[in-house]
């Protein structure tokens, strides 16, 4: 049901529902991490009841069962009303979800994914500090033992960038049973309690003064075995289920939250007297026009997708373009606000296109590094759309 | 109905990717054989009525061949006689342009004063005039034609850089507008001279975009097949990632391209803030090309150059990066 005329219907009640319901001063009410997770958690429950929140999920769960088209319809007036993005529940509702519904068994779904509309906070434990771009290359260890009579992973290792892990009550885990054979065959998938025993949790100062990432320290966590996802040793394909989740919808919002933080800019030009400024006017038109064509290949990418026609690096290409005019559009920023803008100003957590332009170009690297950096998406673009060839393995320095 | 892609394979096999720059008249003729002089004309009017979409894509495989026929312009001009209601003889100018009759029209700023209907000055930067039978005068209020042939026009072509198109200058002497060759007065001229110069906008970024790929095409091609240290060029991660950047801007700007000339509700600012993106991206990417071609790309022996001048003449030509996202910029602080 994806005629026109019943997405608008669905775009009326999106809409009038956020009238009534999105929360207004929210930034101002973020003073700390403790009322930012608050206001996360109350504003994700908010959208669990409105039927808002998990419009991804398949129709058996209330709020779900929403087609792309609709969904898209759903983040455009999430995105126009300036609500808060939902980032303490997105790998629960996303990563967390996308692996359960592909690879899970019945009685990890129906133990978990309830819990996810109650509020329960997942981070992911995939990336440590020698395996990032070369994931396969992880070393966090998982010996199967019995212990007080029952069998358990044992795991210890060091986990690095989980996203909000110091919220979280549950962590994906990507963990390695054996070395033989090829590395990503060696890879078990996991779902660990993050108050089990010998889990240290520390989150990481960013440049900007944000916490959005965590190290975790894992000695000898004992995880059940049960909460095992998929076979041991076949955790690599588990975790592009994990991985593959949407992400087209993400960059897409935040695409149309830039283009409506133009007005930030627009702000700045007047504070300085610049608006009859040709050299400053052509460079808010050209940074806008860019936020326009990142709006427009977020919109064809879920087009095609909704065709079935999406190819290989499609996905690079919206992230790349999103995260080079995201970079920019806060030096523009910056420069425009000129000296002012050095004077350490307090961040709205875990958001892009504040105003506070130190703030968002530093934060700009969590697009252009995390999710897979720029250069690895460049590697993507050229090595499987235009077909330059795979670096030669095995090099030797 | 014909399908986008079909219109597409058609252009492709008549103009195929092997070939850059094929001979202008000959290009022109098949044009007319293909029909796309009649792509854009409403079907009431006895066109096709296929509309932006369809055009865009034409020059958008224009680009990528390096046309030499000035098909862009050519429906620009009809499309300003399609929407006359004062044109005498206007089915027969319509039957005429629909199958071969060029009518051509300046792309930058006129410099012209009018008194009456008595026109002096001239009209730069005008395509391809030696073909044209007449050309299409835009000035405010009034839109006209003016036969080439007349005794007060004199058209002098200025020889470009870009080898692929040709420009003239079209200068009036006291030029009486023929009553019968009036396009439009008034408020309906300042309407469709808008109209016209988004057509105009719009078919640049095109071909911006086609020239654009076909470029990147090329320089992937050659990093593949050349072979330095043992090894193609295409493996240096160094060259790898300046490819993938340019077809990142490339795909970036072509989306925005399909997306404006969808939108029935896009402005003219809109329209110039995407053909100075397009273009930029042209520019650049010949830059590019040029460089990773190495020696071989500053020799007249490869086509690497005529990318490039092309792509400058499109930068430069109905308002450079500098006015035209000048004019967004002030359109977004309003907004």
């Amino acid at each position: 049901m994806d005629d026109t005329a019943s997405l608008e219907t669905l775009r009326a009640d999106v809409r009038a529902w956020l009238a009534a319901n999105a929360p207004h001063g929210w930034r101002e009410a973020e003073q700390t991490h403790a009322e930012f997770a608050a206001s996360q958690k109350a504003w994700f429950l908010k959208l669990v009841e409105g039927g808002f929140a998990i419009p991804h999920w398949p129709a058996e769960w209330p709020g779900g069962g929403r087609s792309l088209a609709e969904q898209k319809v759903i983040y455009e007036e999430l995105a126009r009303a300036d609500t808060p993005r939902l980032l303490l529940s997105f790998v629960s509702t996303y990563h967390a979800a996308s692996t359960f519904f592909e690879c899970a068994t019945p009685e990890q779904k129906a133990h978990y994914l309830p819990r996810i509309l109650q509020g329960e906070i997942w981070c992911q434990g995939f990336s440590e500090p020698n395996a990032g771009s070369d994931l396969a290359a992880l070393k966090t260890r998982a010996v199967r033992e019995v212990r007080d009579g029952r069998e358990v992973y044992v795991v210890s290792g060091q986990k690095i960038w989980s996203t909000m892990a110091q919220y979280a009550d549950q962590c994906l885990l990507l963990v390695r049973t054996s070395s033989e054979g090829a590395k990503q065959a060696g890879i078990t998938f996991l779902l660990m309690d993050m108050k089990s025993k010998g889990v240290d949790v520390r989150p990481i100062n960013q440049i900007q003064g944000d916490q959005e990432y965590c190290e975790m320290f894992l000695d000898e966590v004992e995880v059940p075995v049960e909460n095992r996802v998929g076979e041991e040793g076949k955790g690599w394909a588990v975790a592009q289920a994990t991985l593959s989740s949407e992400r087209g919808l993400t960059l897409m919002e935040l695409a149309y939250r830039m283009r409506g933080a133009g007005g930030r800019i627009a702000e700045l030009i007047r504070k300085a007297g610049k608006e009859n400024d040709p050299g400053t006017l052509a460079e808010f038109g050209a940074i806008m026009t860019r936020v326009e064509s990142a709006c427009a290949i977020a919109d064809r990418f879920i087009e095609n997708r909704l065709k079935g026609e999406e190819r290989v690096g499609d996905a690079s290409i919206v992230k790349l373009t999103y995260s080079r005019v995201l970079q920019d559009f806060a030096l523009l920023g910056l420069r425009l606000g000129g000296l002012d803008e050095q004077v350490r100003a307090p961040i709205v957590f875990g958001d892009l296109n504040t105003g506070n332009w130190m703030a968002d170009y530093m934060n700009s690297y969590a697009w252009t590094i995390a999710g897979g950096s720029d250069e690895v998406q460049r590697n993507i673009i050229a090595e499987r759309m235009l077909e330059m060839g795979r670096e030669p393995k095995n090099w030797v320095l | 109905m014909i399908e986008l892609s079909e219109l597409q394979d058609a252009a492709q096999k008549a103009f195929p990717a092997d070939t850059l720059a094929p001979a202008r008249d000959a290009s022109w003729q098949l044009i007319a054989e293909m029909g796309w002089l009649m792509i854009d004309l409403p079907e009431d009017l006895g066109g096709l009525g296929l509309g932006r979409d369809a055009t865009t894509m034409l020059h958008v495989e224009m680009g990528r061949v390096l046309s030499r026929a000035p098909l862009a312009t050519a429906l620009i001009t009809q499309r300003a006689l399609a929407l006359s209601e004062t044109l005498a003889d206007k089915a027969g100018w319509l039957e005429r342009t629909s199958t071969g009759t060029f009518v051509t029209i300046n792309y930058d700023r006129r410099r012209i004063t009018l008194d009456g209907r008595t026109v002096s000055g001239t009209l730069p930067a005008v395509p391809d005039a030696d073909m044209a039978s007449h050309v299409l005068l835009c000035t405010d209020g009034l839109i006209a034609l003016v036969p080439l042939d007349a005794a007060s026009v004199t058209v002098r072509e200025r020889p470009l850089w870009d080898e692929t198109r040709r420009l003239f200058d079209v200068t009036l002497a006291d030029h009486a507008i023929d009553p019968a060759l009036v396009v439009a007065e008034g408020a309906a001229a300042d309407a469709i001279a808008a109209t016209l110069r988004e057509d105009m906008l719009l078919g640049i970024a095109a071909d911006a975009i086609g020239g654009a790929a076909a470029a990147l095409d090329a320089t992937v091609d050659y990093l593949k097949t050349r072979r330095q240290f043992d090894r193609p060029l295409a493996l240096f991660q160094a060259l790898k990632h300046r490819c993938a950047d340019l077809k990142t801007r490339i795909v970036a700007a072509d989306a925005l391209l399909w997306a404006r000339a969808a939108d029935p509700a896009a402005t003219s600012v809109q329209f110039g803030a995407l053909k100075a993106l397009a273009c930029e991206v042209f520019r650049f990417t010949t830059q590019e090309m040029i460089q990773l071609h190495g020696g071989i790309g500053l020799t007249e022996e490869h086509s690497a150059h005529l990318f490039m001048k092309r792509a400058m003449l499109d930068f430069w030509l109905a308002g450079g990066a500098d006015v035209l996202n000048e004019a967004a910029g002030r359109a977004a602080l309003a907004a």
